[in-house]
């Protein structure tokens, strides 16, 4: 197995409600190789999205010590991991979070424009042709179906050549078949491009597809055979 | 990383311009530059016109009186600051044709005359103008001078030593100020005359005029000249310091346009406010988005800061653009009273509306925006967690500072600026508390009302979702207050203004003067005006008497030094008695004269001060406040005055203001009866002669020979224009304003579409119809503008009776019908915009109202 890409130990997130301190994460563990794909699967509110904030960069832990591409986060402030993320960091979202005043090439521009690449316009447009929307890049979110909006998100993920991809629940606001149509896509893709790929879901089938599988089960992941999760949703 | 994100920004600002809260802002920012731009661009003609009408006035921009003729070296110095000079020798001689004989004022003029204006001199076709003064040899009358001795044009009359041909009557001159010091008839000859008339003569009393024109860097430079000419006694008229007439109309003409200047700059801050915070709340799931992405908090303020200041500068070259179509379409009103010849529009007006913007960007919007720094990228995955609004003492801090910086930029008084800050302060602190409880009270009295019709459910339904979110609800109530308040001061300040002005000049403002009437003369005199006109002032005693001594000095010794050509030391005074004082006229220092001061015990006694035996009691007088404040007077400073070879000393006993503007006889001294009857006098008196009455006048001249008419119709005409004009440059300053308070209301409930939006497609699932759904929202709305309204009239009542005390200078009074005006107009007009905004809303389907506060 490479090196790392990712690599939590001992994390542990707590957030009190009034006196009470409430223990999301306790203690968790978790290394991502390069090129690796890994569900992480958990009935709701087992706190898979504050563990994919934490993973990602996006929120501090409580206690323990996260290394993404082998720098500690802990010593980097707020700007700093932002810095870390800048084009190495790819996110497909539930809610596709695309900008609605921004069309679909512009959307897939975004992060390339916070990163050295900026005027790489091609490079977004032939994104868009490979999530077979290379017609409708002028379209703006609300012009496009769900699906769409959601290949877009994912061109979006994967325009700036990231090491690393996170999909939070991309298949969550779908219907089963554009859902099954998304997750060959993001798969394709990230094979395509080698890219590591954390996704959190409740999907089963879209856990299926990927290397390895957790369950979040009480602040802790306890590792899952693919081939024996369970089948359907 | 690139630092700057250019394109990004570029590329947002112009994908944002199509939602509602960027053109509010927008709208506001352009609303900003263009009101203020346009009066700043307005009032620096109105400036330059006005300085060019007194120029005008005067005779010339620099105005120097002497006994002697001027030194070459003073006439260099002049021109080398770069003036145009002028001479002209004013004189008194007789003049006369054949047997006829009659006292003239004299007034010769060169080639340079007139600096300023024409003359209308009827020449044997009419009166026509004319650009030049009479030519060698020949005189220009006056047609009083003309009745009185018969004079034909072609005649030749004797003037001095020499004799003139009259070529032409003048109906009026170049520089005719309106004045009433010189009651002669008039005879104008060229200086080249002057020495065959052999009247300037050592001793003779000649007073020697050098006019000079020239620009306002000229009078800047040669301003250390003039005081040291001032001290050496030369009477010193500065455009800029002796600007008579108009003056007081227009000074608050001035003052409103500045004042509306500043409530459309105030109006737009608000709106600019209102809108920056839909727009940051809007892009905070943006701004989340690119700090998931790897954007820094400083790469995120540069976009977004990118962005707005690019649309400020759009904004800003847009807003100047109408500021200088504004201020063209002012000219064109203003087109007859302004002179043709202005410079074109600078670009100082530019600079201060693209500063004017920006400041209200960064003071209305600046706290607001610092907001989108501090969002946390996990919004992406939680969207409630949304950072805290800056602080409420922060945004209307910093807001507070840059207006209060604006509006000493635009007063240019300190003072007034910080005065008018902190009160406002006070006072929004204050409306704070007062809506929350004024917003309460009505929610409890509506809440209770009874009624099971549709609109007291309605009415119920929007007072409980106001209820709902209270903050925000007092929030848009203090914005609707302001905005109502700043529009209703706006409209009465003009309505009181315009009404002030019609009252000070009614129709029946005097239009002819009568002089020199003689006691003899007196009551047949008055017999005969009485029954023919509208209105007649009191008829002054006149006496005219010189000032010898204050407080036993020589008077250019007791004067302050720049003081020591003043014309009111050089010249004779007219002097009155009144028991009463006259019309028009405050007691400001002082009181007036007693009852026993003015019917004395011994009716001789003050007669005594003439005899210059020592005395007790010294006569008591008034005198008019500015006259007092130039030479340096106070009360109890004793004035001795020579009145027909006699000396007779006196004390101030009280200072009073007066209005100049009134066309009324006025005074700088009045003396109580019983003390100037003894000297020769004559009587004064204006009175108003109607249309169809003219032929009085002709009556007059016949049967009063010796007495002087001067019909200041011409000078009345001129002041009502100029308040016509200017009354219409401030009615289209007062659109703007309304405009701006409009843009105040559009961008406030733009701002809180998304939630009513929420609210409705709630309403819609809970199985409300449409039209319930368009009542609840029509009742809230009302609701909101009749609260907002009622405050409106109470900041509006107290802020103008306080701008009219320490301003305006008018009396304050109380306006009833603003405080039912205001209330319901407010609630028809939040309704109605509130209504129609939200009317593509309540089309949409319950899912996309629900899901829209949902979209980053």
């Amino acid at each position: 197995m490479s090196r790392p890409v990712l690599q939590a130990e001992k994390l542990t997130k707590t957030v009190t409600s009034g006196e009470r301190k409430l223990a999301i994460l306790n203690q968790l563990s978790l290394s991502v190789a390069a090129g690796e794909s890994v569900a992480i699967l958990g009935k709701s509110g087992a706190g898979k999205s504050t563990l994919l904030g934490l993973l990602a960069g996006l929120d501090t832990p409580s206690d323990g010590e996260l290394r993404l591409f082998g720098q500690p986060l802990s010593r980097l402030d707020e700007d700093g991991r932002a810095a870390l993320r800048a084009g190495r960091v790819g996110f497909v979202f539930q809610n596709f979070q695309l900008l609605p005043t921004l069309s679909a090439l512009e959307n897939v521009l975004l992060p390339l424009e916070l990163s050295p690449r900026a005027g790489e316009d091609h490079t977004a447009q032939a994104w868009l042709d490979k999530v077979g929307l290379g017609e409708r890049v002028d379209h703006l979110p609300k012009q496009l179906s769900g699906g769409e909006q959601q290949r877009v998100a994912i061109a979006r993920a994967f325009v700036t050549d990231p090491e690393l991809v996170f999909a939070d629940e991309p298949t969550g606001n779908l219907d089963p078949d554009t859902g099954a149509q998304i997750i060959d896509l993001l798969f394709t893709l990230n094979r395509e491009a080698g890219t590591t790929l954390i996704l959190v879901t409740h999907d089963h089938a879209l856990a299926r597809r990927c290397d390895r599988c957790l369950r979040l089960d009480q602040g802790q992941l306890l590792p899952l055979d693919p081939n024996t999760v369970g089948g359907g949703q | 990383m690139s630092d700057v994100p250019w394109r990004l920004a570029a590329r947002s600002l112009k994908r944002d311009l199509r939602s509602a809260d960027v053109r509010a802002l927008f709208v506001a920012l352009v609303l900003a530059v263009a009101a203020s731009t346009m009066i700043a661009f307005f009032l620096d003609r109105l400036e330059r016109g006005l300085e060019r009408q007194a120029g005008q006035m005067l005779g010339g921009d620099l105005v120097l009186e002497q006994r002697s003729p001027f030194s070459d070296e003073l006439r260099n110095t002049l021109q080398a600051a770069g003036f145009a000079l002028s001479d002209q020798v004013d004189l008194v001689s007789m003049i006369s044709l054949g047997e006829r004989f009659q006292p003239a004022s004299l007034k010769a003029v060169d080639d340079a005359y007139p600096h300023y204006g024409v003359s209308y001199v009827d020449v044997g076709n009419g009166a026509e103008p004319f650009e030049r003064g009479p030519l060698a040899g020949e005189a220009w009358v006056d047609p009083r001078l003309a009745q009185l001795i018969e004079i034909e044009l072609g005649d030749r009359v004797q003037v001095g030593q020499t004799e003139l041909t009259v070529s032409g009557i003048v109906e009026r001159e170049a520089d005719q100020s309106g004045g009433f010091g010189n009651f002669n008839p008039r005879l104008m000859l060229n200086t080249a005359d002057l020495e065959a008339t052999g009247l300037v003569q050592e001793g003779s009393r000649v007073e020697f005029e050098l006019l000079a024109a020239g620009p306002p860097q000229a009078l800047d430079q040669v301003q250390g000249l003039l005081a040291e000419l001032r001290r050496a006694g030369v009477d010193v008229r500065d455009v800029r310091v002796d600007r008579p007439q108009l003056g007081n109309a227009l000074q608050r003409a001035d003052r409103y346009l500045g004042l509306a200047g500043l409530a459309a700059v105030l109006l737009a801050g608000v709106a600019v406010a209102m809108s920056a915070r839909r727009y940051v709340e809007r892009h905070l799931d943006t701004a989340a988005l690119l700090r998931c992405f790897g954007a820094s908090q400083q790469q995120l303020m540069v976009l977004f800061s990118l962005q707005l200041i690019g649309l400020a500068l759009v904004a800003s070259v847009i807003g100047a653009l109408l500021g200088l179509a504004g201020q063209a379409i002012l000219l064109r009103l203003l087109v007859s009273f302004l002179p043709m010849t202005l410079p074109p529009p600078g670009v100082t007006p530019l600079w201060l509306g693209i500063l004017t913007a920006l400041a209200v960007l960064v003071g209305f919007a600046g706290p607001t925006l610092l907001r989108i720094k501090r969002v946390s990228a996990l919004k992406v995955l939680r969207r409630e967690l949304d950072p805290l609004p800056p602080s409420a003492w922060l945004v209307a801090g910093v807001a507070a500072s840059v207006f209060g910086g604006l509006l000493w930029l635009y007063s240019g008084s300190l003072p007034l600026a910080v005065a008018l800050l902190l009160s406002g302060g006070v006072l929004l602190t204050v409306l704070w508390g007062v809506s929350a409880l004024l917003l309460n009270g009505i929610l409890h009295g509506v809440k209770k009302l009874a009624g099971v019709g549709e609109w007291s459910q309605a009415l119920r339904l929007g007072a409980r979702q106001l209820a709902r979110r209270r903050q925000a609800g007092v929030g848009q109530l203090l914005a609707f207050s302001v905005t109502f308040f700043a529009m209703a001061m706006i409209v009465l300040v003009r309505g009181d203004l315009l009404s002030t002005w019609q009252s000070q000049l009614p129709d029946d403002t005097p239009n002819y003067f009568a002089i020199n009437i003689q006691p003899a003369e007196r009551d047949p005199f008055e017999q005969a005006v009485a029954p023919r006109v509208d209105t007649q002032s009191t008829l002054y005693p006149m006496v005219r008497g010189r000032i010898t001594a204050i407080n036993d000095q020589a008077p250019m010794e007791a004067v302050p030094e720049d003081a020591r050509g003043d014309g009111s030391l050089r010249r004779e005074l007219n002097l009155t008695w009144q028991a009463e004082l006259p019309e028009g006229n405050q007691v400001v220092a002082g009181e007036w004269f007693t009852r026993q001061q003015s019917v004395p015990a011994e009716p001789q006694g003050w007669l005594n001060a003439v005899d210059a035996t020592p005395q007790p009691d010294i006569v008591p007088i008034s005198m008019e406040e500015e006259l007092a404040s130039r030479l340096g007077l106070s009360l109890n400073d004793t004035l001795t005055f020579s009145i027909g070879g006699d000396e007779l000393t006196t004390r101030i006993t009280s200072l009073r203001s007066l209005n100049w503007d009134s066309f009324k006889p006025n005074f700088f001294v009045i003396f109580p009866p019983g003390v100037l009857e003894q000297f020769g006098h004559s009587y004064i008196t204006a009175f108003h002669l109607p249309d169809e009455e003219q032929g009085l006048i002709r009556q007059l001249v016949s049967d009063f020979p010796g007495v002087s008419l001067l019909n200041v119709d011409a000078i009345l005409g001129q002041v009502r224009d100029v308040l016509a004009q200017v009354t219409r440059a401030i009615e289209l300053v007062l659109m703007l304003v309304l405009l701006a308070g409009i843009s105040v209301l559009y961008a406030a409930l733009t701002a809180s579409q998304p939630i009513r939006a929420h609210e409705s497609g709630l309403l819609r699932v809970f199985g409300a119809g449409n039209r319930m759904i368009s009542r609840i929202q029509g009742a809230e709305y009302a609701l909101l503008g009749f609260t907002s309204g009622l405050m409106g009239a109470a900041l509006a009542e107290v802020a103008t009776a306080a701008l009219y005390i320490y301003w305006l200078d008018l009396t304050p009074r109380l306006h009833i019908t603003l405080w039912l005006a205001l209330p319901f107009g407010g609630a028809l007009l939040i309704g109605i915009i509130g209504h129609t905004l939200s009317r593509g809303l309540r089309r949409q389907a319950p899912a996309a109202s629900l899901g829209l506060l949902g979209e980053a």
